[in-house]
């Protein structure tokens, strides 16, 4: 997404900032290693920076935080042949050339490859000082290098999440504290990584260029696959989607409904701290959560008004359906839920073993009550709220409740009465209250409710 | 216990044994191979498992770091013993007997790769060269892999090597090699010990994740797809398997008629969905049951509007068409032909196998306009091996 123009005036300064110390910084580390630039470190150089901007364009994220993460592992084996060469400026120039990400040269925005590249620079040459000045070449046991390595890891991550949380903070106007935890967090991510770069630069340094095909082919396997992943994951999402849209479509009042219960379930999720992993699953069960009622003739479900008891059954028999159906998806079967009493009470009371059935109940019922159906138009917000509120403890999981409401409210957003984003036309025109609000019952008098 | 616990337990296990002998006789090497063994044993639960092909475990690559290190009778040793472990605690396959069936193979696949490193050493003859000690590693790291390969074609009964997922034979052979290269070093250089295999496990794990994710989300989809197919089912508007059984049928026809397996999934997903549409329409007032062709352009116009599930939707509507109508060379239409016939041939038997031959004489009898020859007699091949159609004869000529 491209960033505002404010914004982006504001990271050209910081690139400015940014650039002049490290470059001055550089150049008195090229000055110092001049005279131990042998052709074999020129090699290095060569081989190392290539494989860092290779690395920079290859980078995929596997979880939130875990990053197979080319770079940290160039720039830590950087560190360790380098020092080998006596070369402190070796690992910083690998870091500018690691800024090179192509998608930036292309949009030309070379301010984040001056912050990149000076970022890493300076926590490079950090770390290299600091390993040049550990007294490994009088213990040159493994043990040692490791512990050197894993120091000058450490030290280059800690620079570099101070200085890039500066560019964050600014880009996402996010409290610099708050931007550094985000930026440490990273860097955690990708440590085992870097400590594959300690492998690297000994194999480097050991038995030359030619094994490091070695360690490479098997990372390019693992990314190539995870990057497979990703792709399969967002087409079937979509696919999954689509089709729960397409099928939703035989109901017309609650069209779109599966994906507002998926996005309030979501809101819930976030509230409550979710990882990636568990919203993933939260999302898909929550888009599925109606699927059984594909088996209720189109007549019941679109039918204006009450529905008899023979009729009322036949739609009931949706709910067991939907569990079933979830149940043979082995992602969603925990989640699956349970129609019987006991497992609803758990449930609500918080004592099931996962809150998501009853994350997905309080979404249902909230997107239910704000939407219009063939028995009832839309609800205002106030009255769903406090339609929750009221079932909080009996019919809702108190903390889902607690949670959803809060999430809307935070972000401002209006559902309900004269906020429904699908028109309808009918046939028939609904009541304004009536039954069925997704189990709620009666809102209103029963002789109430026909007479409106 | 779960997966990491046992993994925790059988190498933890490796390690109390390692510092035992370290303990009793210090500097001893049965410390090292108490390790790589402990290694071994959890590295035959960790699998990856590619696409298409079946799943390897990592213990492979600790194999070829045995084989470097251990003699051959130390290594029959260590393997016994971290086999066995690992048969004790897994929960995998099922049955003792698959236990044991498992427990010989991996034991045979490790002495490969120590046979085959021992091999090549008297061979090229001691001390190796670099590019030497590379060649005799990977080679030892190839054996384990082709000795599986043989057991698989073995237990499958068929003579072809697939060339689907061989990335993780790739990854496991050139991490194998690395890891028993920084252990010993080569030419009296590089040797990091155990910290070497410790730290170019990282990029198996890595694929593993990787390889883990793909077949979660491949798995997720699969049965997705199942369970929507049973949604009619459950409604009580199809047979029950109905299906199920049609899925499978159009995929042995469509294997007889040499399609592809692009081709085959594609058909397969079509058969799981060809009744959806059934969902979409609307019943007739009469209680009649709806118009085949509705349910079909239902289901198709529902597909359609998906990427990934479009050509699906294209063969459920090619379901309908008489095959001499607009004969082409698209997959669909043939995909359609097959799945016309594997679903009226389930209608006609309903869901009875001993019905199979009365079933297949019913649609030979139907004008020829309505089911493709070709796809009958395909048929008539798949049920033949099936061994459904051996009291046809009897029955035909009652």
């Amino acid at each position: 997404m491209p960033l505002e123009p404010n914004t982006q005036k504001r990271l050209r300064l910081v690139a400015a900032c940014f650039f002049v110390p490290s470059a001055l910084l550089a150049a008195g580390a090229v000055v110092a290693s001049a005279d131990n630039m042998s052709s074999a470190a020129v090699a290095a150089l060569a081989i190392f920076g290539l494989l860092a901007i290779l690395a920079t364009n290859l980078d995929v994220e596997m979880v939130s935080r875990v990053a197979v993460s080319g770079v940290a592992m160039i720039f830590v084996a950087s560190l360790v042949v380098f020092e080998h060469y006596g070369v402190i400026a070796g690992p910083a120039i690998v870091g500018a050339l690691g800024a090179l990400d192509l998608s930036h040269v292309r949009r030309r925005e070379w301010y984040k490859v001056v912050i990149n590249g000076s970022a890493d620079a300076v926590a490079l040459l950090a770390a290299a000082a600091l390993f040049a000045s550990l007294p490994i070449s009088s213990h040159p046991a493994t043990l040692w290098i490791v512990f050197g390595a894993t120091i000058s890891a450490l030290t280059y991550s800690v620079v570099n999440s101070v200085l890039v949380a500066v560019p964050v903070s600014v880009a996402t106007d996010e409290p610099y504290l708050s931007a550094l935890r985000d930026t440490v967090s990273f860097s955690i991510g990708s440590f085992p990584f870097a400590m594959l770069g300690l492998g690297l630069g000994w194999v480097y340094l050991e038995f030359g260029a030619a094994v490091v095909p070695l360690l490479v082919v098997p990372i390019m396997i693992a990314r190539r696959t995870f990057s497979s992943y990703l792709e399969l994951q967002a087409s079937q999402e979509q696919t999954i989607e689509t089709l729960i849209l397409a099928l939703e479509a035989k109901d017309p009042y609650t069209s779109g409904h599966a994906r507002r219960v998926a996005m309030f379930a979501e809101y819930v999720g976030e509230e409550l701290g979710f990882g990636p992993r568990r919203m993933e699953r939260l999302r898909y069960a929550a888009l599925m959560h109606d699927i059984g009622k594909l088996i209720v003739p189109n007549q019941l479900l679109n039918k204006p008004g009450r529905l008899t008891e023979a009729e009322f059954e036949r739609v009931k028999r949706h709910e067991p359906v939907s569990v079933e159906l979830l149940r043979r998806i082995d992602f969603l079967a925990p989640v699956a839920g349970d129609t019987t009493t006991e497992a609803a009470e758990a449930a609500v009371k918080g004592d099931a073993a996962l809150i998501e059935p009853a994350i997905i109940h309080v979404a249902d019922a909230f997107d239910a009550m704000t939407s219009t159906r063939s028995y009832r138009r839309a609800l205002s917000q106030e009255t769903a709220f406090s339609e929750l509120r009221n079932g909080a403890g009996t019919q809702f999981n108190t903390q889902a409740v607690d949670a959803l409401i809060h999430a809307i409210e935070r972000r401002g957003e209006v559902y309900g009465d004269g906020h429904e984003v699908d028109e309808h036309e009918w046939a028939v025109a609904p009541p304004e209250a009536g039954t069925g609000s997704a189990g709620l019952g009666d809102l209103v008098p029963e002789e109430q409710a026909a007479g409106a | 216990m779960n997966r990491w616990a046992r993994v925790l337990v059988l190498f933890g296990g490796g390690a109390a044994v390692a510092l035992g002998a370290e303990l009793a006789q210090p500097g001893t090497r049965w410390s090292a191979l108490a390790l790589i063994g402990g290694a071994i044993a959890a590295g035959e639960l960790i699998v990856l498992r590619p696409p298409y092909r079946e799943a390897v475990p990592i213990s492979f690559a600790f194999m070829v770091v045995l084989a470097r290190r251990a003699t051959v009778g130390e290594a029959a040793l260590v393997l016994v013993v971290a086999l066995l472990a690992t048969f004790l605690v897994r929960n995998e396959p099922s049955t003792v007997e698959g236990r044991l069936a498992l427990f010989v193979e991996r034991f045979v696949e490790g002495m490969a790769a120590v046979l085959v490193y021992r091999g090549a050493q008297e061979m090229f003859g001691l001390p190796m060269s670099r590019a030497q000690v590379l060649t005799a590693l990977a080679l030892a790291a190839v054996a384990p892999l082709a000795v599986a390969e043989v057991a698989r074609m073995v237990r499958q009964r068929e003579l072809s090597v697939p060339l689907h997922g061989r990335t993780a034979d790739v990854a496991l052979v050139t991490s194998a090699t690395l890891m028993a290269v920084s252990d010993l070093g080569v030419e009296g250089r590089g040797g990091m010990g155990l910290w070497g295999p410790v730290v170019f496990t990282i990029p198996l794990l890595a694929a593993w994740y990787s390889y883990e994710h793909l077949e979660i989300i491949r798995r997720t989809y699969d049965q997705t797809i199942h369970a929507l197919g049973a949604a009619p089912e459950l409604g009580g508007m199809v047979r029950e398997g109905h299906a199920e059984r049609v899925a499978d049928l159009c995929a042995a026809i469509a294997t007889e008629l040499g399609f592809s397996r692009h081709e085959l999934e594609q058909l397969e997903t079509a058969a799981l969905l060809h009744h959806l549409g059934q969902v979409c329409i609307d019943e007739p007032d009469d209680g009649r049951a709806p118009e085949p062709v509705a349910i079909a352009q239902a289901g198709a116009a529902v597909l359609r509007g998906t990427r990934l599930l479009a050509p699906s939707g294209d063969i459920i509507a090619a379901e309908t068409m008489p095959f001499r109508e607009k004969i082409s060379t698209r997959p669909s239409v043939m995909s359609g032909q097959i799945l016309k016939v594997a679903s009226a041939f389930d209608e006609l038997c309903e869901g009875r196998p001993d019905r199979a031959g009365g079933a297949l004489e019913a649609l030979h009898s139907c004008p020829g306009y309505l089911y493709d020859t070709r796809v009958l007699a395909a048929l008539e091949v798949v049920l033949d091996r099936r061994g459904l159609l051996e009291d046809t004869d009897s029955r035909v000529s009652r």
